[in-house]
């Protein structure tokens, strides 16, 4: 009798179930419907009207659950991100977990000195070849706002020198219309047209709400602005447990989600169908130093529950975090809570997962950080996939081999063993297994020492493929206002 | 003459019975107002300050703990608009202009209120108009803003200008904060003072101000 194949169980981790996911659902439309939220953009807010919203007072509107049915029904339930030579590299749907830089951090390690210094854009050139040069890290964003460039334009100079520099997907941060239209026009360029650009998008805009519930103009134009461009875009707010949202995990959620849902259902209106990665950040405040945590447990377990909200009621593909620390160095305590975030994020299967790399609370960029979740990633990947039972795994003809063969028979000379080591095992190249003495002769390295090398290995070494010198000045044209 | 220390106690428990109570009856009893303030209140809030800094303190406790002060304070507004009394400064603070973000200006605020400051809170987005409209009414010690985005921090240059124009700047301190920025930054627009949290703020502001 022919056997057939056993599949895979790949370890998933869930953290709510049906009912608590509802209740939090619930709680959000109770938010939209009776406590209702701030409206400042008046074009977002007639079509909120127009649609059905009250408004409540002056520009404070409530919005009805039939809306949020709309919107999650016309919502893409698979967005698909491409990179800049059209390949489908991060198709987000199915819970595959994809992992990328952060934004907006003011201070970065500096490379040669450690030292914490203020970001300049070549920091963000280096960011993103780190992240071309890196198998796990599949998307890039600035890792800097850098003081070197003009403040008004800085997102733009930002975009214009990761596109320079890598040719994986970009997210990216705008401040409002005003330059997210010439970040568009860059895009466009790269893809070579707008048309080419809509069948394979190569970015993804991250903009933000204010929590409690409010949502300033500039955000909305964004929105209004991808929503109608079809460019992928996340709205998360703040809603982080003790700052601007309750303390306790589940109304924070609520918050969030409400704030979320109030993007969607403007998003759909304004572009009905067009991609919107889902979910807030929901993270704390801290209670002593009232930093707004990056290595928490918290947010690791609330994108986990947003993961199960979304298997359970939204199945549209959700934005999370993870490989950040509030260390100011990258020591025990940076690779302690980067892989809490790294591990939990594959295992409850969030999709697009940024922020690898802080360190301080996301106020510090380190490209040590990167090159250590890079390979935490991996060894995650490891753990998720599973162990895999065949007739090739269960290996009992080799066992027999060894087994009964002469003296001199051992698994390590076996066949089995040289065909399958390489997939059957995690390879770690940084994670240090060394006998003592050859780790000592080798420089008694730590891990930081390690990264920190192979930093400025790919930096030296990896080639980006270039844009093409025409795409490279029509980029430079944009940026200088043409 | 009654023990001011049940009262200290009570405000640094967040005890606002016992404590407005206890205010009461000071006042009631002949004591000196400016003791009840100083020795009382502040002092209160200068221990609260202490044990947070030190870490055995939670925000929401120590929150609670000024929000106790605020209410003894209403007792003593009598006093305050006789001129019976006086603050330790007045202080304008606002989130400037393009930015909402209040979270961390509202901490400031309480802390310096805490400390002993009158605080006169403007909201968020304000813009640098507002700030000199504001400062030429009220004629204040210092000028506090905050930012949360990079790209709003020019706003605060703006601000300082404005004060310029206005005749006002060198008739206030300035003092700057919020996540984007740095003492660099704080150095470059010549601002008097930047802190880098809430703690920090009071006793930035004290010392700016030359005062204990």
């Amino acid at each position: 009798m022919k056997q057939s194949e056993i599949p895979t169980f790949q370890p998933r981790l869930r953290v709510l179930n049906h009912d608590q996911a509802l209740a939090i659902h619930a709680a959000a439309l109770q938010i939209l419907e009776k406590t209702g939220f701030k409206m400042e953009h008046p074009v977002a807010l007639e079509m909120l009207t127009d649609a059905g919203c009250k408004v409540t007072n002056g520009d404070w509107l409530r919005l009805p659950a039939s809306l949020v049915e709309d919107a999650l029904n016309s919502a893409p339930r698979q967005i698909t991100l491409y990179d800049q030579k059209g390949n489908e590299t991060m198709p987000l749907a199915n819970g595959n977990p994809f992992y990328g830089t952060g934004s907006d951090a003011i201070f970065t390690l500096d490379l040669k000195t450690g030292q914490r210094r203020r970001v300049v854009l070549k920091d963000v050139t280096n960011f993103a070849r780190l992240v071309d040069g890196l198998e796990n890290i599949a998307f890039a964003m600035s890792m800097g706002n850098p003081e070197d460039v003009p403040i008004e334009d800085i997102y733009i100079h930002v975009f214009a020198e990761m596109v320079k520099n890598t040719n994986k997907p970009i997210v990216f941060i705008a401040d409002s219309g005003r330059d997210i239209a010439r970040i568009y026009r860059i895009a466009c360029q790269v893809m070579g047209g707008e048309e080419a650009f809509q069948k394979k998008p190569f970015i993804l805009n991250y903009s933000e709400a204010i929590s409690p519930l409010r949502f300033p103009e500039n955000v909305m134009e964004k929105l209004i602005f991808c929503a109608e461009k079809s460019i992928p875009i996340c709205l998360p707010s703040g809603s982080n447990a003790g700052g601007g949202a309750p303390i306790t995990l589940a109304g924070a959620m609520a918050l969030g989600i409400a704030e979320n849902l109030v993007g969607l259902v403007i998003h759909q209106l304004a572009g009905k169908g067009s991609p919107f990665l889902f979910g807030p950040n929901v993270s704390v405040l801290d209670m002593k130093s009232t930093v707004v945590s990056y290595g928490c447990p918290e947010w690791s377990l609330t994108q986990a529950a947003l993961a199960d909200m979304r298997d359970e009621i939204y199945g549209l593909p959700i934005w999370a975090y993870a490989g950040a620390s509030d260390a100011k160095v990258m020591d025990a305590q940076a690779g302690a809570e980067a892989m809490f975030s790294i591990i939990s994020s594959m295992l409850s299967r969030c999709d697009l997962i940024h922020d690898v790399g802080f360190l301080e609370y996301g106020s510090t960029s380190s490209l040590e950080m990167v090159v250590m979740a890079n390979e935490l990633v991996a060894m995650s990947r490891f753990f998720t996939e599973g162990i895999p039972v065949d007739k090739e795994t269960l290996a009992l003809e080799a066992i027999e081999r060894v087994t009964v063969g002469g003296p001199g028979s051992i698994f390590l000379m076996d066949d089995h063993t040289f065909e399958h080591f390489m997939q059957a095992q995690f390879l770690p190249t940084l994670l240090d297994r060394n006998r003592y003495d050859s780790w000592q002769e080798a420089g008694a390295t730590d891990l930081y020492q390690r990264c920190n090398a192979e930093a400025r290995r790919i930096l030296a070494e990896h080639q980006v493929e270039p844009k093409t010198d025409v795409v490279l000045t029509e980029i430079d044209r944009i940026l200088q206002g043409g | 003459m009654s023990d001011l220390k049940a009262l200290i106690e009570a405000v640094i428990k967040g005890d606002v019975k016992s404590a407005t109570a206890d205010t009461q009856s000071a006042v009631d009893g002949g004591q000196n107002v400016q003791d009840i303030l100083d020795v009382g209140l502040i002092a209160a809030m200068d221990e609260v300050g202490k044990r947070f800094s030190k870490g055995q303190m939670f925000v929401p406790q120590m929150l609670r703990s000024a929000r106790t002060m605020q209410e003894c304070m209403k007792l003593l507004e009598p006093f305050f608009q006789e001129g019976t009394i006086t603050s330790k400064g007045k202080v304008i603070i606002g989130t400037v202009k393009g930015d909402l973000h209040d979270i961390g200006k509202n901490l400031v605020s309480m802390m310096m209120e805490g400390a002993g400051f009158t605080m006169f809170d403007l909201g968020v987005d304000v813009s640098p108009e507002r700030f000199v409209q504001k400062a030429q009414e009220i004629e204040p010690d210092i000028v506090a803003m905050s930012a949360l985005l990079s790209t709003t921090m020019p706003s605060m240059r703006l601000t300082i200008e404005a004060l310029e124009q206005a005749s006002l700047r060198s008739k206030v301190k300035v003092m700057i904060g919020g996540a984007p920025v740095t003492r660099k930054y704080a150095q470059e627009i010549e601002a008097d003072c930047y802190a880098p949290d809430a703690g920090s703020a009071v006793t930035r502001a004290k010392e700016i101000l030359g005062i204990s």
